[in-house]
């Protein structure tokens, strides 16, 4: 494909950056054609805009030239792993210069494994299942397991505070990253390290996981693997309601117990990927739980027999107990093949991310299906139930006129329904560009005031993923009800 | 001049105790119960004097909200720790944050002071950090500003992670006047035991021990889970059932759990007594002037740090710095100012 005449012209700052990085990456390392720069204007969410340029370092030392010629030329920059983010964090939004993306889509190693030590350093585009299939092979686990995890990276895993189906007991992705490297944006290495167990200063090791790209470029990490457990037992039971397996999801994780998973998939998500997963779903449930114990064997076995009772007495269907660790794992395949299989009845989907205390599960679901309903739109639900975290799939196709208003006002109604039943408004997916203005109302003037100056603090130069996280003082009082800038929509 | 206390008994109050402090160019020591303050040495002013103000948050006291069915629960940041252990305990519910062994001097006796202190509990080794247990904070800054971060919900990315960033910020950037922690239920079973083997010989035959501490006699362990579960791992490993350890409390050496075993090589040489939790790089430390001195020595020579409990003002007591730098001045600038809460805090 040719440069068109619409290509926007370069100013003289960007030609310059462009010709500096090249001959930092040569050929190989930067993309600047329309072509090239086309599969970077978004990640998995379908917000949109035009990167500058792509430029992909392979080395610490490239990145922090790359960083070095933003800052002299006053470009702001984007980083980017796999782009599996949901909430725009990875879309290079600029409202007057574009964002050169800087994709770390070359820096992809697992460089050690300390087996001894139970921890790894890995470069910010490993791709996550990488990670635990390498821990495995020492008997050592990874725990942070988002259901993207077959493509979506440490790096990025790092920038959200990514969570999983494993959260309940192994907690989010901070609790497992043991020291972070960033490159500033001066393009100057930091370590931020948690090695040490108190007196260690300020955790901005903790303030890191979780920035969404705003502090400049993640080029490394320490991550704390986990003896892999001794036993495991998994339980799928299915409901007749949705509501009866919320309330049974409330007495399993104020039983004795903890289990270490609870997820719950609805009628509409089981027909999808029992197809493909041949997990032995119960095709005729409204709603099943897939619940799973880890750890040492009487432990376990308690657990999952409290569990199969508690299922019971809430009017379970069907209870049953994988056979073997092949059953367990079509069973987990099921559940994380959800977005893909999406594919077979609708073009396009929008995923939610909301999370409520775990106690008013059954009336937020309620309150998505009407949703739905009101919006004429056909939602599918799979929750990490025993976090109270829901991802409602909202399936439309973007050829059918008017169609997207109408997901945008259900995601809106989705988060607002959540913050009213005392939730939040994203559990593991971020901000991005998605959710920002509803900062305003979360954290108040005092509380965004205080975000805006620990970004300041992080990066003085707000050439670090602009646009994201925070809104504009005007993004306040204008559009509180908007999810999304106009125009950001494919 | 002499200092005063001042008792806010609330947010609204807090956040104007701060103001006056800032315009009358005060400086504030924030107060939970002083267990660890009072034993800072130059580091502290766990009472008024010339130059600093104290601002107790006793009067914030007890529980605000325990929604059991969440697993969650709110309160006032003065609120003490047994308080906050009994009104969960009756849910069969407990919060994983206490700080010492029973039966030992208290580091940290509130809430508040637990997580502005963040100082390693035994059981770390299994339940992780103090700071993985919060979920969300209420915080006024040292610039009088109230404000909240994280949610009451057991997963919230709503913005920076301030709720890390203030655990363990040790009463500098913000006054905490509420906290909702993470609960969990309470393990059917407690047990220490104790063993004179090596750990090596023992220490791949245990799946997530609860404690490890291991002083210059043998080892105790702390096992906790199902009472089978507990039975066959101190089996397998040979551990007999034991009191629990005694902790030296002279001191606490900081380091990478990797340099735990070097660091303890070198203390016996000082003359210092020590008890060891190898598995989270924590040595707990007795010994006179000289050789508390050197522990320091050695335990900054392998990268870590040196807290002295110690009432003695002459002695130098806090090793830590504020942190990475440019970011933690630029932190505290943007959270402090003009530098009202504990500026004499860290040792930079």
């Amino acid at each position: 494909m040719t440069t068109t005449a619409s290509e926007p012209t370069l100013t003289g700052d960007e030609r310059a950056l462009l010709a500096t990085i090249a001959g930092v990456l040569g050929d190989d390392g930067l993309r600047t054609a329309a072509y090239g720069r086309a599969t970077y204007r978004r990640d998995a969410s379908f917000l949109n805009a035009e990167p500058l340029a792509v430029a992909a370092p392979g080395a610490v030392e490239e990145a922090a030239q790359v960083l070095r010629a933003c800052r002299d030329h006053g470009v702001p920059f984007t980083p980017r792993a796999a782009g599996t983010g949901l909430a725009g964090g990875a879309t290079p939004v600029g409202e007057d210069r574009r964002p050169l993306v800087i994709s770390t889509a070359r820096m992809d190693r697992i460089v050690e494994i300390d087996v001894a030590g139970r921890r790894a350093y890995v470069e910010p585009g490993a791709v996550n299942l990488r990670l635990g299939q390498a821990a495995a092979r020492h008997g050592l686990r990874f725990a942070p397991d988002p259901a993207s995890q077959i493509a979506a990276t440490l790096g990025g895993n790092v920038a959200t505070n990514a969570g999983g189906i494993h959260v309940l007991t192994y907690g989010v992705m901070s609790q497992h990253v043991l020291a972070v490297d960033v490159l500033d944006t001066d393009g100057v290495r930091h370590t931020f390290d948690g090695t040490l167990p108190e007196q260690a200063g300020l955790d901005v090791r903790g303030l890191t996981v979780g920035n969404e790209g705003t502090f400049g470029l993640v080029v490394g990490a320490w991550l704390r693997l986990l003896p892999a457990p001794p036993h495991v037992a998994t339980l799928l039971a299915g409901f007749g309601s949705l509501t009866d397996a919320a309330d049974a999801v409330s007495a399993i994780v104020t039983s004795s117990r903890l289990p270490d998973a609870v997820e719950l998939m609805d009628a509409r998500a089981i027909s999808l990927v029992e197809d493909y997963a041949h997990a032995g779903y119960p095709m005729d449930a409204e709603a099943v739980l897939l619940l799973e114990y880890e750890g040492l064997p009487a432990g376990v076995e308690a657990g999952i027999g409290q569990a199969e009772q508690l299922v019971t007495e809430h009017g379970a269907s069907t209870v049953t107990r994988a056979a073997d660790s092949a059953q367990r794992a079509r069973i987990w395949k099921g559940r994380k093949a959800v977005a893909g299989a999406i594919a077979k009845v609708a073009p396009d989907y929008y995923l939610q991310d909301v999370v409520v205390p775990r106690s008013r599960l059954a009336e937020m679901l309620a309150e998505v299906l009407a949703i739905g309903e009101r919006e004429d739109l056909t939602i599918l639900n799979v929750l990490h139930a025993g976090d109270g975290n829901l991802h409602p799939f909202v399936l439309f196709d973007r050829r059918e006129e008017g169609v997207l208003d109408r997901v945008l006002a259900a995601g809106h109604d989705i988060v607002a329904a959540a913050l009213r039943l005392g939730g939040s408004l994203t559990g593991e997916h971020g901000v991005g560009v998605e959710k920002r203005d509803f900062l305003c109302d979360v954290f108040g003037e005092d509380g965004l005031e205080v975000q805006r100056r620990v970004r300041r603090a992080m990066d003085p130069t707000g050439l670090s993923n602009p646009h994201k996280i925070l809104p504009t003082p005007a993004g306040c009082a204008e559009s509180r009800s908007t999810m999304v800038p106009k125009g950001a929509w494919v | 001049m002499g200092g005063i206390w001042l008792r806010p008994e609330s947010s609204d109050e807090v956040a104007e105790a701060v103001g006056d402090a800032r315009r009358g160019e005060r400086a504030l020591e924030v107060r939970g119960g002083g267990t660890v303050l009072s034993r800072l040495g130059d580091a502290a002013r766990p009472a008024p004097t010339e130059d600093a103000d104290v601002l107790s948050v006793e009067a914030l006291s007890g529980v605000v909200e325990h929604p059991a069915a969440d697993l969650t629960v709110t309160v006032a940041a003065g609120t003490p720790i047994d308080e906050l252990a009994a009104a969960v305990g009756e849910a069969g519910q407990e919060s994983p944050i206490e700080p010492q062994l029973a039966g030992q001097d208290p580091l940290g006796s509130t809430v508040g002071g637990r997580l502005g202190t963040a100082l390693a509990s035994p059981r770390q080794l299994a339940a992780g950090r103090v700071r993985d247990w919060v979920l969300r904070v209420r915080y006024v800054t040292g610039e009088g500003r109230a404000a909240h971060a994280g949610g009451a919900t057991v997963k919230d990315v709503t913005g920076y992670d301030l709720c890390r960033l203030l655990t363990g910020s040790w009463g500098t950037l913000a006054v905490l006047t509420e906290v909702t922690l993470k609960l969990r239920p309470i393990p059917p079973t407690r047990a220490w035991h104790r063993t004179t083997v090596p750990r090596s010989q023992w220490r791949a035959a245990l799946h997530d021990p609860s404690a490890i501490i291991v002083d210059s006699e043998g080892t105790s362990v702390l096992l906790e889970g199902h009472p089978d579960d507990v039975a066959e791992q101190a089996s397998s490993a040979q551990l007999a059932p034991s009191e629990p350890p005694t902790l030296p409390g002279g001191a606490r050496a900081a380091v990478d759990p990797a340099r735990t075993d070097d660091l303890v090589a070198e203390l016996d040489a000082l003359g210092c007594t020590w008890a060891a939790e190898p598995a989270i790089g924590l040595v707990h430390l007795d010994g006179d002037d000289a050789a508390l001195a050197g522990a320091r020595a050695a335990a900054e020579r392998h990268g870590g740090r040196l807290l002295r409990l110690d009432p003695d003002p002459q002695t130098p007591t806090f090793g830590a710095d504020p942190g990475p730098e440019p970011f933690a001045a630029r932190l505290q600038h943007a959270f402090d100012p003009d530098a009202v809460l504990a500026p004499w805090r860290w040792s930079s």
